[in-house]
């Protein structure tokens, strides 16, 4: 195949499909790495989410998700925190019951996935959600994260847990976290 | 604290960036540092914040509460989306970009207005440094990292930019670029933000992408609207439209007929039949973000429904229909860009020499008396899977349009009258 996608636009979802496709096709985890970030950068773009929405990608991110490759894990976190953004993939997402496998990520060693996953979460709040994502667990995870050595991890709890519960859950969860309730171990990320 | 600091910092600020600030001075109220301001003016700028600044170590100013003695002695860290990674030589060429990257993948929180910038030559070249930074957008603040490791002879520098856009465009265009004879190196670094920078920064982004794929869904549906106009007028092929793809085929129809004059959204000009509908919107030309084939971001005046999806015929084929009704064989784009004229003139003789090919079967499907010899149809292989099946038809249209594209004839050079002296 010649050259396509972004020299001539109208052929995006062509290209698109064909990413796709490979990443199904192939064996190598190496070209299923790079069409994997593809894929993720292509959601940065808003144009390109009714494309992606068609592909099913969002449920590509899922799927990897629960892979053993870390560059799988963090590549497709990266997407969902980019797709999440749409609300109609954010309902695609939910309905995937993403949520869950989101949450698994916050116990990632890799800084990355671990921010992709805070930020998805906080995209993923809706009414009917909010109260499976601020369950005290990830509170105490966000505010194990509040005092981390890193600041963007630090920064993003901190706007996780002001914007997206109330003061009260967050004292609840504090006060868990004191009478001696681990945050269930989940260990800080490396960098 | 953090005023205290601010003060202490020379910079270019806006008033109002900084609410807590003691009232700047006349000075920096005027401040934004774009690109057109006059060079006298910048350089005197720049010599009175050199003066200020005089290689003071400023503390660096971290994001959250914890951290609250963070010491101007502090190292800063050097955290890994600093650092430049390999470049992948390993893609197929069909995914192969016009500039070799490395693997990575941006989200909104590796990106930020506060970008660093390494390899500067250490020969006091700052303001020059900054005014490059100012093309691509107002900077907010600037000032060296002297702590921060750098190779010999060169210093780092972190800027602040006013917008992301602008920090966006300006790591794209001056990262690996040559200046004053030293190779720079521009990465973001959103350690800097503060966390009401941060949560800026995510609402912002969350309000663009509901903006944009809103004002995408509105286009579409506007030229739904015009295609079901323009379809009642193309008899027979009405019915090939169809809904799940039919962004897709709206263009299409368009060019069937001629009859755009009256579509109000279309440039006054009338264009030649089968001809790419650039549309020429006017009211949403903006600089917005946009992808290149390796999906990083760059900035390019589009038009918001750019990317149109293109596989009619693909589409169709989803859908299992045996019609031989590909529309076109390409899509035009809603994209405002140059397109040099012998492109347009090479589609143009290939959606010819496509009409012409399918022709027969459109006149077969009508009953209609058929002179020669019809086309074989190619035989229609069920994958029984959907992708494969899009996969086969995706095959065969390539293969069609690469059989159809004649070969350009080389361009003969016109010869110049000799002028006579």
């Amino acid at each position: 195949m010649s050259r396509r996608s972004s020299s001539d636009p109208s052929d995006r979802f062509e290209y698109l499909q064909t990413l796709v496709t490979e990443f199904q096709d192939t064996d190598s985890d190496e070209a299923k790495e790079q069409v994997l970030a593809n894929l993720a950068n292509f959601a940065y773009d808003p144009s390109n989410m009714e494309h992606l929405r068609e592909l099913q990608v969002a449920d590509l991110f899922l799927d990897v998700l629960t892979e053993e490759n870390d560059n799988f894990v963090e590549f497709g976190m990266g997407g969902l925190c980019n797709l999440s953004m749409d609300p109609e993939s954010r309902r695609v997402i939910l309905e995937s019951g993403g949520i869950n496998l989101v949450t698994n990520c916050l116990s990632s060693r890799r800084e990355e996935t671990v921010l992709s996953a805070i930020t998805t979460l906080m995209n993923l709040v809706t009414p009917s959600s909010r109260s499976e994502i601020t369950d005290p667990a990830i509170l105490q995870c966000m505010l194990r994260f509040s005092l981390s050595q890193s600041p963007r991890l630090r920064g993003l709890a901190a706007v996780f847990l002001q914007d997206c519960c109330t003061e009260e859950q967050v004292a609840r969860a504090q006060r868990q976290m004191q009478g001696g309730q681990t945050a269930l171990g989940i260990p800080l990320p490396e960098n | 604290m953090r005023s205290e600091q601010s003060r202490s910092m020379c910079s270019l600020c806006l008033a109002n960036a900084r609410p807590k600030q003691p009232t700047p001075s006349t000075f920096q109220n005027k401040i934004l540092y774009a690109a057109t301001q006059s060079t006298a003016l910048v350089l005197e700028r720049g010599a009175i914040i050199l003066k200020c600044v005089n290689r003071k170590r400023i503390s660096i100013n971290m994001a959250a509460s914890a951290r609250n003695s963070s010491s101007c002695w502090d190292v800063p860290d050097v955290y890994k989306h600093h650092e430049q990674q390999k470049i992948c030589i390993s893609r197929p060429k069909y995914r192969d970009g016009r500039k070799d990257k490395a693997v990575k993948v941006y989200t909104i929180n590796l990106e930020s207005r506060y970008v660093m910038v390494q390899g500067v030559p250490a020969i006091g070249v700052m303001p020059e440094l900054v005014q490059l930074c100012a093309l691509y957008g107002a900077v907010e603040e600037y000032r060296p990292l002297d702590e921060y490791p750098a190779e010999d002879f060169t210093e780092v520098y972190l800027v602040k930019f006013q917008k992301l856009t602008s920090a966006r465009a300006a790591k794209r265009r001056m990262d690996e670029k040559s200046f004053y004879g030293g190779v720079l190196h521009v990465c973001y670094v959103p350690e800097y933000e503060t966390v009401e920078d941060t949560r800026l920064k995510l609402q912002d982004r969350r309000r663009y992408v509901v903006r944009a794929v809103q004002s995408k869904a509105r286009e579409k549906k506007q030229r739904e609207a015009v295609n079901e106009e323009t379809t009642s007028n193309t008899g027979p092929t009405s019915e090939t439209v169809i809904p799940r793809r039919h962004k897709t085929s709206d263009n299409d129809n368009a060019e069937k007929t001629s009859n755009i004059s009256h579509c109000t959204d279309f440039p006054p000009l009338p264009l030649p039949p089968r001809e790419y509908n650039y549309f020429l919107h006017k009211s949403h030309h903006e600089t917005v973000p946009t992808e290149d084939k390796m999906g990083t971001l760059h900035n390019a005046i589009i038009d918001k429904n750019q990317q149109k999806g293109h596989s009619s015929s693909s589409s169709q084929s989803l859908l299992g229909s045996d019609t031989e009704c590909r529309l076109t064989s390409s899509q035009p784009s809603a994209v405002v860009r140059f397109v040099p004229r012998t492109t347009h003139l090479e589609t143009r003789k290939r959606k010819l020499t496509d009409a012409a090919v399918h022709s027969p079967t459109y006149a077969a499907r009508n009953n209609e008396t058929l002179i020669g010899p019809k086309l074989p149809e190619p035989p229609k292989v069920d994958m029984e899977d959907e992708s494969l099946n899009t996969t086969v038809s995706l095959i065969r249209s390539t293969m069609k349009q690469v059989e159809s594209v004649p070969v350009p004839k080389p361009v003969e050079k016109k010869l110049k009258p000799r002028r006579r002296i």
